[in-house]
Formats: C-alpha cells, structure tokens, sequence
C-alpha cells in the first residue's frame, strides 16, 4: 500500500491537504481584505488630504478589525417579502467562484494549489460565474432598487468580460500557454510581457477595473442614483461578504492575472537561488497595481450607465479586436522574434491615448446636438 | 466508468428536457428544457469521443459547435419571446396562438 | 481505492443531473428553474472533468453558467407572471407528454445499457491541444460557419428587441420647420 508524506494513506493525505489549503485561503483573503480596506481608507484620505481612520489601534491599524467584529455581532436582518432561500444563496454564490479562483495563483514555484493546464481559462470562467449570484441577490431582494442594480451589474459585468478576455487571449498568443505557472516561466529576464505589450495591459486594466466595480466603474452600487445597487437590503456578514470579501478578494484576483500575465509574476532577483522569495516578489508587484486601482478610485468620477456601455461595446472592444489582430499577423509573420509585435504595440497604445479624447470629444458634441434638437422640436410639438 | 453508465446520464437528461418541452407553458422553461437537451448531447458527444479512440477530439469539436448553437438559439429564442410579449403580456405557449388559421 | 472515489463522484454528479433536471421541468417558479438549470450545468462541467475533458468543461461553465443562464434570468425578469394553481404551470396534454417521452426515452435507455464492453472510458491528460489543433485545422471552415452563426444570431436578436423610444417626437417635419439653434 502506498504511503504519503507524515505516513498517511494518499487519500486521506489527499483530503488533509485540501483541508489545509482551504483554511490557508480563506485566512488568506480574509486578512487581506481587512488590509486593503485600511489602505484603501488611508490612501483615498492622503490623496484627499484627510487622516484617514486613526482611532482604532495604532495608526488606526484595528479600525478594519473593529469594522469587521461589528459586521460579525450584527442582527441577522432580512426585509419582508424577500425570497428567502435565494436570498441567503446569493454571497454565497458570489463568493464560492472567487474563492475557487485562488486554486490556480502561482504565489512562488513552491506554493501552487494546482498547475491546470487551462490555469487562465479557469480563472476567465470563474470570473463569469459571480454575475449569477449579482443577478440572483437583486431578484432575491424584491426591490425594485436592487432589481436595477443587479441587472445593470449584470450588463455590465458581461459586457467587459468581452474586452477582457480579448486582452488575455493577446498576450496568450505571445506566451504560447493558459497554465499559470508556464507563463510565469517564460519571462524570466527582465524584459517581461508588460513591455511586449502594453495596450492589452491596458484595456486589461481598464476592463478589470470593471469586472471588479471598482470605481470608475461602480455603477451596480452607485448609492447615489441606485441606493446601493443589489446590495440594498443585504446587511451584516451577508453585506460584508458580498462587498468587502468579494470586491477585495476579486481586486487580488485580477491584479495576480495581470502581475502573472504581465510584469512576470514571481520572478525577481533571487527567486532562482531561494524559490519561496517569489511570494515576496509577487506580492509586491499584486500591491503595486492594487495601488493603482486605489489610485484610480481616488481620482475619476463615476461614469454614467449609457457612457459605461458605450464605451465597452464602440471603443474598447474594436481597440481589443484590432490590437488581438494585430498581434497574430506580426506573430505568424514574424515567428522568431517579437520585436514587431512590441512596436506595433507601443504604436497602438499612443494612438489610442491620442485619440480617445478626440472620439469622445467627437460623440459629445454630436449627442449635445442631438438633444438640443430633439429639445427644439419637443417646444415646437407643446 | 463504463461508457454506458456516461451514455444513461446523457439519456436521462436528454428525455427530461423532451418532457419539458412536452409539458411546460412557460415559453422561457421551455427554452432551458432545450438547453438541457443540448447539454445531454454534449456528454455522449464527449463520451464516445473519448472511447471509441481520441483521434483528434472530433466529438470534442462537435461540442464545441453545440455551444455556438446553443448561445445563438438562446439569444433569438428569448428575442423571440420578449417581442411576442410586447405585443401581448404572456409567455403561455398556448395562447400565443395569432397566426391560427 | 481512487476508483471507488471516482465512482462516487460520479454518483454524485449523476443524482444532481437528474434531480436538478427534473427541478427545471417541475419547478413553479421560473427563476428557481434556471438556477436549477445553472445548478444542472455545473454538475455537467463536472462529468466533463470525469471525462478528462477539462477545457469542454470551462467552455461549458463560461457558456453555460456565465452567460446563457444569466440571458435566461433576463428573459424571466423582463416577463413577469401572475402567481396561479401549480397545475396551471402545466399544458393540458400534460399526461400524454410524459407518457409520450417515457415510451421514447426506453429504447434508448436500452441501447445505452447495451455498451457493456468493459473497457473504460479512459481521460487521457488534457484535450486543450488536441481540441485546438482540431478545431483550428480540420474544422476550421465550420469554425467560420459557427461564427457567422453567432453574427447572424446576435444581429437578429438586436432586430427583434429593439424598439422605438415612443417619447421620440415625429422629428423629420418638425425640423424642417424650425431648424436647431
């Protein structure tokens, strides 16, 4: 009979590790959330030139935690007429496909929960999965606020799901592989994806800064038109899973997606001497870009919701579909270097900055047109 | 597993969608009683493709193709469904019934 | 050991299958249908993976789970119903329905018991490249087909929901008299 490692039989072995791996995750997220939140306070208030939460603990450290506690001890509260199992069933649902998404994180070469094959693929289709329970805790909450939220959510979240996979199709065109760990392994150098290509970085950014209702894009919670969106009438641990775990734990998600695909993932100086200094590396650069969401939070507005879907659907799904064209044709016609790839890139990405304002600029002044007409002839009718 | 016990499953499913379809009024469940007739094509597709030799995953492919289809006849369907309720507020399969002779 | 746990697994997925399937047809309530169809789509994804077929498997659930079954959930939400006796959810030639797919669902039962050969289905590790090459080399003119399918699908579905905004005025004469400032 075969033994494995602490002499226990493999698949009790087998399930012990699943245990351990389950509990370490949830810690995991768990913890990280309550960070981010802090930072995320504290950052928006130094960018705001505010202190931020400074009560609690040192620096305010234990302000999260007292958040938390407080969410934890909280009255378990459900409106009348709500539908009561679906819910209940709704976090959870939001919250199961993040958590399954942790499996495939390549945190260091010695610290991977599964190599899949199809590593990206999973994470794209677990990604997919939480608009279910957006749409269900809306429905659940039978109110016609949260009804709205959650199908806007759902719009949303569908519609730049397009420009987002389009983004991770290109650079999997130049890595040549969907696992995880074989794409971290193919950019050892310096010279990391990032500077291969950076308009799919980009419109990767800027689609997962939807994917995650991060502002600009936070339209399903806009509490100024919609209350809160879908999140309404959830309270207590519900809220706090639904918003707080999930928002944070998908946040870690994306910005892994984009440190792995992109900037290189766990390598870094020494990785190779000390494999376990990855996670330090990949933390690092997960932060760096968390900071850049944060940063995005603090500086733009929300946009509107015909603004938020014209954007997706008449700019940035052509500018993906060009650049993921662009990229094949380099790539068949010049197979041995990506030299071609990298400056057409470069060329995309500067016309696109370019020209973005001017397009928009451009639709503005024809809707403003438009109004204005149909606002004559609305005269003209009473 | 043996194949037949794969092939039982897809049946099963297959014939549960065929009931659906036989007997629910509701437009829209008679939509995903075609999508799970759908769906139980695509395991004994996957099925059979992995027993009856691999050769180049072509019963994957055919499932591959099952999605397109599906996707396209979901969308329609319910395009379908949403404009025969704007013309008249009901989705009973039987009283939408104007094309009568 | 593992053999036994693949056959449970697969127990598993198989009364989930049926029974959720089930739920879609004799459900009441719409909305718990298509969770019930989700919930049946996911145990497939499931049977995929038993299979070794685990890239038909993330198709199915991205598919399936994350765009079809949300699709549906607008559907039922843009198409409210009045509540009503849990027979009314039925047609009236209920009975000769269900007697109808029984009688056709044996035979094939049958013929799906007659695969007793006892190799096993075996998964070989990973179709992502197989599928790939396959779809890209031998099906590739259907590959175009199916894409022009989805074109045409999504071109006729914006057709047929679209509608225009009643509270557009009758603009074409009312401009020529009096043009915008």
């Amino acid at each position: 009979m075969p033994v494995g490692p602490f002499g226990l039989d493999p698949l009790l072995w087998a399930i012990v590790r699943l245990l351990i791996a389950v509990v370490l995750v949830v810690a995991l997220i768990l913890n990280s959330s309550l960070l981010l939140i802090y930072l995320e306070r504290k950052i928006q208030a130094v960018m705001q030139d505010r202190i931020g939460p400074y009560h609690t603990g040192p620096f305010g450290l234990l302000q999260t935690f007292a958040d938390a506690l407080k969410l934890i001890a909280k009255e378990d509260v459900r409106a009348g007429h709500t539908d009561v199992a679906f819910f209940i069933a709704a976090p959870a649902l939001v919250f199961t496909p993040m958590l399954a998404s942790y499996v495939v994180l390549p945190f260091a070469p010695p610290l991977v929960g599964a190599d899949l094959n199809i590593g990206l693929l999973y994470l794209a289709t677990l990604g997919s999965m939480g608009v279910l329970g957006i749409v269900i805790a809306g429905w659940a909450s039978n109110n016609k606020y949260a009804l709205v939220g959650g199908l806007r959510s759902a719009g949303q979240l569908i519609s730049y799901e397009v420009p987002g996979i389009l983004s991770l199709v290109t650079a999997v065109l130049v890595v040549g592989s969907l696992s995880m760990v074989k794409i971290t392994e193919t950019q050892t150098g310096p010279l990391v994806n990032l500077f291969v290509l950076p308009l799919a970085f980009a419109t990767y950014l800027v689609s997962s800064l939807a994917e995650t209702n991060r502002t600009p894009f936070d339209l399903p919670e806009a509490e100024s038109e919609l209350v809160a969106g879908y999140l309404t009438e959830y309270s207590g641990m519900r809220w706090g899973t639904m918003l707080a775990l999930t928002e944070y734990g998908n946040v870690v998600v994306v910005c892994s997606i984009m440190t792995t695909l992109w900037l290189g993932g766990w390598n870094g100086p020494g990785v190779a001497a000390l494999p376990i200094l990855g996670v330090v590396w990949f933390t690092l650069k997960v932060y760096a870009l968390i900071l850049v969401f944060m940063w995005v939070r603090a500086t733009l507005p929300r946009l509107r919701i015909d603004q938020l879907m014209s954007f997706c659907w008449k700019i940035l799904i052509p500018t993906t579909l060009l650049n993921l064209a662009v990229t094949a044709v380099l790539l068949i016609a010049f197979p041995s270097t990506l030299v071609p790839v990298a400056i057409a890139n470069w060329i995309l990405l500067v016309a696109f900055i370019v020209l973005l304002p001017v397009v928009q600029q451009r639709r503005l002044r024809q809707l403003r047109k438009t109004l204005r007409a149909r606002t004559a002839a609305a005269g003209v009718a009473s | 597993m043996p194949l037949a016990a794969f092939i039982a499953v897809s049946a099963a499913l297959f014939f549960i969608g065929v009931a659906g379809v036989l007997v629910r009024r509701n437009a829209v469940v008679i939509l995903m009683s075609v999508e799970l007739m759908l769906n139980a094509t695509n395991l004994a597709f996957v099925a059979f493709s992995r027993r009856l030799g691999v050769a180049g995953e072509r019963g994957s492919v055919f499932v591959v193709f099952i999605f397109v289809v599906a996707a396209a006849e979901v969308a329609v369907g319910l395009a379908i469904i949403l404009a025969a309720y704007r013309n008249r507020p009901t989705v009973d399969v039987d009283q939408l019934d104007e094309m009568k002779g | 050991m593992l053999d036994f746990l693949g056959l449970v697994v697969f127990a598993i997925f198989t009364i989930m299958i049926v029974g959720a399937g089930l739920g879609v047809v004799l459900a009441n309530r719409v909305t718990t249908s298509a969770l019930l169809m989700a919930f049946t789509f996911l145990n497939m994804a499931g049977m995929f993976v038993l299979l070794g077929a685990e890239t038909i498997a993330a198709f199915q659930v991205l598919i399936y789970v994350g765009a079809i079954t949300v699709l549906i959930l607008y559907g039922v939400m843009f198409t409210p119903q009045t509540p009503r006796a849990y027979g009314l959810f039925f047609q009236k030639q209920t009975p000769w329905g269900a007697v109808l797919a029984a009688l056709a669902a044996l035979p094939v039962i049958v013929v799906a018991f007659s695969f007793h050969d006892a190799k096993t289905v075996a998964p070989p590790g990973g179709d992502l490249n197989a599928l790939a090459i396959a779809v890209f080399n031998s099906f590739a003119f259907p590959f175009e087909v199916a894409s022009v399918l989805l074109l045409a699908a999504m071109v006729g579905a914006i057709v047929l929901v679209k509608r225009e905004s009643p509270a557009a005025p009758p603009a074409a004469p009312l401009r020529r008299s009096e043009p915008p400032r």
